[in-house]
This record gives structure tokens, sequence and C-alpha cells, in this order.
């Protein structure tokens, strides 16, 4: 660890009495290259450097974040005053075994020994492949990686560091007929390794192809329907329509809410399982350690259609007599941590896609995402491509559609699990104002048998 | 900041320097109770510099000159084509944007404001569970430029949000009240937010059935913008018109929109968080007239976009340090209507009123499509507001739902302290559940 860090913190956390308190120092340099339209807009490195520190007293906390980490010392006494204003029920915050480890980063093809300009060639060549095409009125990508240093250290006596490397890409072309304008995208993303961003021509074109089809593509009616969901779609799903539910920090105050997420309580049928799991290696939900020092882990949240776990932070652990699960986690130094997901799979069934499009007799296959949200247990999401199903056949594309449920409905109505599990890795989840984080999704081909669709 | 200066004087014709310092606090509560307050301090700097009619920016929180030079001669490089100059200093409006004082009201004020407030909703509602909170902000920062421009801007911002959950058997009710201004929001404006949580929450336990399709759709204020504004304005930004992507392009002066529908951008409104005296790239700011009656009359331009639209900037530059500018909205205002909303109520016989959505703004905002679960609505039957609509859809386009107005109220509401909208009730949404 570097040295001046070493002193910074050990100033920090060695002062003031407080139940707990903890100290971040985040480092980081990204690289962001951005097209829109028929050319390079904008190519930029930032460059970051800031620590928090929080600390907890009667029962809740103060954080204090900054640029300067030579203040840290000061602000911590600042955080420790503004916790004291609390006064909830103390509580034992949840220990983990103390260690002192330095994690270096993933890395397989490392994109800081890519030369800029490299990087550049490559995305004007993706650029040229969707301008090549007619009826196409531009593109928009976005490439960024960034590097993480991130060192933390608490009053129980962790002092870990831990490095990061992102690598993001997202492409999307434009068509129009003159008339109305129409998009079609998709994203990628990895944990050191810029060579998923190359040789991508295939699936650019096909980019390209797949909006000039929108063009002529019908809108659908707003109905309720039967969904068949392509991976990425139901790993979007699976996060939304799931995820956010069982992530401890909307429960464990919440007595009602806690009723109705008990643990042992039947929420899918008994194909259904779903895991979480930060412990998951080299996706880009992955790492050691989460904001909290506590080692990530792998959580199974539903088995055979039954609710088994959730996700905690040590607060949430506590406080619900459960196990930390090494899910809280900060998107930067100046926010604090919060109980988040990491990687969130739906695992594989026993069908087979082909088995699950020539059963539904009517119904439309969802691909690819746009976007999606939860609010409390209703959740939305958007599909990229929309294909209307008839008589167990694939038939004309349709424009894209915007599909929403009821988390106590909608996981029932899963009907047919197939068994070819993909991840996606090019999302970024939001919540109490920290996005984009980076998390993996995935799952195999599921249909949804009763599910709200409009026109997106 | 001197030796940056340098840097740039003896490698560029013409720069910009952005300097960024800001001081944020929240004090929040999370079920009930007082949960974490918090204080965050930010600072960095941003460049543009030019060279041979070609632009590069880079921006930094970390201190390192010698890293960040590096860095911009790199990328200098490969910097972009750029017709913009960047402007000398006129003089800008007065409008007050900045209150000191409010910043260092006391933590107890605010956290007694704040059990004040939940403790008259668990009066009437004792199973409801409240998150409540302030934050506040002040900014401070300098913009210069080779073109002898220098600028500090002095900014300051309180809001206040409060929400009550209650879940029913599986039904999860949560109401939600945001408010913010540059200086304290008064007690009087806090308790109201208050009871009128409170009026929606005996509404809304009601749930009723489900509406038929294709009667008429009243938005709230805030549901209007969320629904129709949010991606209309994507269509007036000057990013998507010198892109040729809005379908409003060259279309300026053209009747597009119903008769009844005028809409601008009023950077001047005191004690308005969102108005600026001058925009991200120091050009003092003007109303710009957005649409009027019914006619596109201009869109947002920053320095980029209108140069590359042979327009002048609308002085509409938002900027935040490590991005470069784009142009950005500041109040939004629409122009009310005769009929009050109560009487536009009474004339329906069955129909929705759209306050909430979730899912809004994710699909194909540049063709105006939305489409959405309502997660707050009530339907009207017979002239009252009778219940809340669950599980229910809307989806139709904004340039549609604008095309033909059936009313505009003469009450408007100010939306996140920004936004200053009517009631409206339209045709054209599609409803299905």
């Amino acid at each position: 660890m570097n040295s001046n860090y070493k002193n910074i913190i050990s100033e920090t956390l060695k002062q003031f009495k407080s139940n707990y308190k903890e100290i971040r120092i985040e480092e980081s340099i990204s690289t962001r290259i951005n097209y829109n339209g028929d050319k390079r807009e904008n190519i930029s490195i930032n460059s970051q450097l800031g620590g928090s520190v929080r600390s907890m007293a009667n029962g809740g906390w103060g954080f204090c974040s900054f640029n300067d980490i030579n203040k840290a010392p000061e602000k911590m006494k600042e955080s420790i005053e503004m916790a004291k204003y609390n006064s909830n029920p103390s509580f034992e915050i949840y220990k983990n075994n103390p260690v002192k480890i330095e994690i270096k980063p993933i890395i397989k093809k490392d994109p800081r020994a890519i030369k800029l300009k490299d990087k550049i060639d490559l995305l004007d060549h993706y650029k040229e492949i969707i301008l090549s095409q007619s009826s196409i009125k531009g593109c928009e990508i976005v490439y960024g990686d960034t590097e993480r240093k991130v060192v933390f250290s608490d009053s129980e006596g962790n002092e870990i560091e831990q490095n990061f490397i992102h690598v993001i890409l997202r492409i999307a072309a434009n068509s129009s007929d003159g008339n109305e304008l129409l998009q079609s995208g998709f994203s990628i993303g990895s944990l050191g390794d810029f060579s998923v961003v190359e040789n991508l021509d295939k699936e650019v074109l096909g980019c390209a192809k797949k909006a000039q089809s929108l063009i002529k593509a019908p809108k659908v009616s707003g109905e309720e329907t039967t969904v068949i969901l392509d991976q990425i779609l139901a790993g979007v799903f699976v996060h939304e329509a799931f995820g956010h539910l069982s992530e401890a920090d909307n429960v464990y105050e919440n007595d009602r809410l806690k009723e109705i997420l008990k643990l042992g309580k039947k929420f899918g049928n008994d194909d259904l399982n779903i895991t979480d799991g930060g412990k998951i290696p080299d996706l880009r939900g992955s790492y050691d350690y989460d904001d909290e020092g506590t080692p990530s882990t792998e959580t199974p949240l539903i088995r055979e259609g039954v609710l088994v776990g959730r996700l905690h932070s040590k607060e949430t652990a506590s406080k619900m007599s459960e196990k930390v699960t090494g899910n809280a986690r900060a998107i930067s130094f100046a926010y604090p941590p919060i109980v988040r997901m990491t990687n969130t799979i739906i695992e594989n069934g026993e069908s087979t896609k082909e088995d699950i499009i020539n059963d539904t007799k009517d119904g439309l296959y969802v691909k690819n995402w746009y976007g999606g949200m939860t609010e409390h247990e209703m959740f939305t999401f958007s599909s990229a491509e929309t294909y209307r199903i008839k008589n167990g056949e694939i038939k004309e594309t349709l424009r894209p559609v915007k599909l929403s449920g009821n988390l106590f409905t909608t996981l029932k109505n899963i009907d047919g699990i197939a068994n070819d599990l993909e991840i996606n890795q090019g999302g970024g989840c939001g919540k109490g104002g920290q996005m984009p984080l980076p998390v993996s999704n995935g799952s195999p081909h599921i249909r949804i048998n009763k599910c709200l669709v409009s026109s997106g | 900041m001197n030796k940056i200066e340098n840097f740039l004087i003896k490698n560029f014709e013409e720069y910009e320097i952005y300097q960024e310092k800001s001081e944020y606090k929240s004090i929040s509560f999370e079920s009930n109770n007082l949960k974490e307050i918090s204080v965050k301090q930010s600072q960095g700097f941003a460049v543009r510099a030019k060279k041979d009619s070609k632009i590069t920016f880079s921006s930094s929180s970390n201190y390192d000159l010698e890293k960040f030079k590096s860095h911009f001669l790199e990328l200098s490089n490969y910097s972009i084509d750029t017709k913009i100059n960047f402007p000398k200093k006129s003089k800008g409006s007065d409008t007050i944007i900045f209150n000191r004082e409010d910043f260092d009201i006391s933590n107890n004020y605010f956290i007694d404001k704040l059990k004040k407030e939940i403790d008259s909703i668990l009066k009437k509602f004792p199973e409801a569970l409240c998150d409540a909170g302030f934050n506040l902000a002040i900014g401070e920062t300098k913009l210069s430029n080779s073109n002898s421009l220098s600028i500090d801007i002095d900014e300051s911002l309180i809001s206040f949000f409060i929400s009550a959950q209650i879940i029913n058997g599986n039904d999860m009710l949560n109401i939600y009240k945001y408010d913010t201004s540059v200086s304290n929001i008064s007690e009087e404006k806090i308790s109201s937010m208050t009871e009128s949580l409170k009026e929606d929450l005996s509404i809304a336990q009601k749930i009723s059935s489900t509406p038929k399709k294709g009667c008429p759709v009243v938005f709230t204020p805030h549901g209007l913008y969320q629904t129709i504004l949010s991606p209309l304005l994507v269509s007036f930004s000057g990013t998507n018109l010198s892109k040729k992507l809005s379908s409003l392009c060259d279309r300026e002066g053209e009747k597009i929109f119903d008769k009844k529908i005028t809409l601008f951008d009023d950077p001047h409104i005191d004690f308005s968080p969102s108005s600026r005296n001058y925009d991200g790239e120091g050009i003092p700011t003007k109303k710009n007239v957005l649409i009027e009656e019914g006619k596109f009359i201009n869109g947002i331009y920053d320095l980029k976009t209108a140069s590359e639209s042979s327009k002048d900037s609308t002085g509409s530059a938002g900027r935040s340090l490590h991005s470069n500018p784009s142009p950005s909205t500041s109040n939004i205002v629409m122009k009310n209507g005769e009929n009050d909303f109560q009487k536009i109520i009474k004339n329906i016989d069955e129909g929705i009123l759209v306050d909430n959505l979730l899912g809004a703004g994710q699909g194909n905002e540049l063709s105006g499509d939305f489409s959405a679960n309502i997660s707050l609505g009530y339907k009207i039957e017979k002239g009252k507001i009778v219940g809340r609509v669950k599980n229910t859809m809307i989806s139709g386009n904004a340039f549609k739902a604008l095309k033909e107005i059936e009313e505009i109220s003469s009450n408007t509401e100010c939306v996140y302290g920004s936004l200053f909208l009517p009631f409206l009730q339209t045709n054209n949404i599609e409803i299905s559940s």
C-alpha cells in the first residue's frame, strides 16, 4: 500500500472514540471515447483521487467524503459528531475476521496497454460498418475503461487494497425512413479484458441491420400475453423483478415486508433457482471484498421456487440475525456502501429454447435490453428486439416493447426455463443516486405465460 | 491554476478553464428514524483548449498537474473538429441563485422539522413507514478563458423530501413529495406538502376497478413532465437537432402542437436552483421560447451544437466536472389554460389521473414514444377521484399527445423546484391492463 495512504489511514482510525469507524481512499483514471451521429464527439481522460470516512454512533451513521485526502482525520472527527445526532437503539455490527491483504486486478488483455490510437481506430472501424448501411442516420458509441484502486481499512483491523480494471462498450445504430427515428444497440463489458470489445464486426453489422428492420416493423398493442425472453433480457428481468427486493436494506426495518419476504416462502415454480454472488469469478460484478471489508460470497436466493436467502450489508445482517453476504457496495469513495446486487443469475432448467418456442401458440419473443426499473413489488423492463410467435414459430419483427409485472404473480408465471444460461456484462445498476454500478445478469431463455406488454 | 494556464498558453491557441468546488450535506430519516448525516466535499477542474480549429477536453479531481498535462497533450493528438469560439464576458442577469446563510442552519433544526412531519403522518397512519430528508448544497464555480472572460458563480440549494409507504396484503403503496429552493423551504410549504401526502394516502388506499380502454387521461404536472415533456424535450436538445436526429429539425415556425401549448425555458426565476445568470460556457442566459401557440420556435443550444446548426447559443450549456458542456434546460414553464383542475375532473364520467410512472424514459425517446406502468394514478368516476389504479400501463407518443389537447388547467404547480406546469388532459393515450 502507498505509504502516504498508510499514514493517513492510521492517523484517521487511531483517534476518536466510536463503535465502528472505516475509511476508504480511491484513485481512479478513466478513458472515455464517444461517437454520436457520424463522428467522434469526445475523447477524454479523467483522473480522480478522494476518500471517505464513516462512523457509527447511537445506532446510526455519519459519513464524510472529500477530494483532499489529507483532511481524513478531521473528517473522521466530523463524521462521529454527525453520527451522534442519531438516537436509535444501538446494535452490534456484524464482525468479520480482519484481514490484511492486497488484491491485484484481474487482467486478461490489459486496456491500459492498448494505445489510444488503436482504441480510436477500432471504434472508427465499427462506426464505418454502421454508417455504410442504407437508411442509417448515425451511430452512438460509448467506450470506457477505468482503472480503480480502492484502499479500505476499519476499526476492526481490516486493511484491504483492491484493484479493478473495467472495460465497457455500448454500440447503437439509428435508422430512419425520413419520419421516425429507430434505434438498435447492444452493450458489453468485462473485468480486465479488452478483447471483449475486439472482433465485433458481425455483431455491429447485425445491430445496423436490426435498426433497419425496425423501420417497417409494426407496433404491438397493449395486452397481457405470453413472452419468451432471451438470456440477456431474462437477466434484466431477474435483476428487476426479484433482485432488488432481495436487497435486505429494503426489508430490515419494515415489519410488513419481513413477513411478505419471509425465508421459506414460495415465490416461483419448482424449477426456479436464482443466485447472486460477487464470488462468481471474472464477471463485472465480481470482487473479493465488498466496500465494508466483508468477503464476497455466492448467495442462493431462490431454490426450487422457495425464497432461501437475501443480500446483506454488515448492518442489515446484524439486525436481521442472518449471515453477511458481502453485498455492501459503493459506486465510488464519494458514497457510503449500500446493499447491492453483484452477478445475478437464473440457473439452468431442463427445457431447450426450441422446446419452449415450439410449445408457444401465440406470444412474443423478446430479446436484448433497453432498460429496466423497480419500484417495490412492481417492475418494468424493455426489450430492444421483439418478434411475434405463432404456432411455435418465430414470425415477423415488431417494434420494441415494454414489459411490466408484479413480483408476486410474475415469478410464478414463469413456466419454462431452458438450459442455455448466458451472462451479460453490459449492464449498470442504479440505486440511491449511485449509478452505474458494475453488475452482470444471467439467465437461460425463459417463458412467462402471462405478462403485461405495451408498445415501447 | 497558473501552471495549467502557462502550459495552455504555450501549447494551444485558445483555452478555457472550469473550476468547481462544492459542499453537500444530507440529513436522512429512514423507516421513521434518523439514519445518517453525511457531508461531501468535492473539487476539481476541467480544461478545453483549441488549436488549428480542433478542441481537446480533460478533467481532474486529482491535483497531480504533471500527470494532467501529459494526458492532455496525448489527447490533443486526437482532438475534435470545432467551430466554436470561447466568448468574451457580457453582463448576465441578477437572478437570485445563492443564499449562504441557510447552509449554516443547525442540524437540530432540520432533524426536528423532519421528526415533526413524520409524526404528523404517523398520527393519522400509524402503520406507515416514512423516509424523509433535507439535502443542502453550496457550490462555487470559476470559469475563465483566453478571451479574458472570468466569471465566479456562487450557487446554493436546499431540498426536502418526504415519502410514506403502506403495505396492505401484497399491495405496496408509496407516496413521495419533493421540493427544492435556493434557500430554506418555508414551514408552511413543508406542512402543506405533508398534508397533501396524507390526502393522497387516504384516497390511494382504495384500489379502483381497471379503467376502460380509451377513457380520458388527465396528467398531473408531475405526470405531464414524466410522461410527455421529458421525451419531448429530447427533440428540442441541440445535440439531437445538430445531428438531424430530432424530428423538429429545420421546422422552426411550423405549427406542430395544439394552439393551446406555449412552452419556454426561463433561467431567471428567483430562488429556483435551476436558474442561472450565465451558462456553463459563460454566455449570459435569456428566456428561450420553445413552443408558442403550437408553433415550434427554437431548440436548446450550447456553443458547439449551435455552431453545428448555424444558430446562436441559447445560453443553455449545462456542465458537470467530468463531461464536456452540453445543452440543458433551466426552468421549464408551460402556459396555463382556462379551466381549474377541479372543473376538468368534474366533466369526466370515467377516466384516469396519472401522477407517477415506473419505467418512463426507457424507450425510444427521440421518436417521442413513451410507455410505462402507472405507479401512482387515480380513477376518476362521475367527476370525482375515487381511488387508485393498479397494474395498468399507458403508452403513446408525446408529439401526438400534444397535437390535440382537451384541457389545460388554469392552476399550475411547481415540480422539482424547476418545472412550472399545469394539469393536462389529452386523448391519443393507450391504456392497457
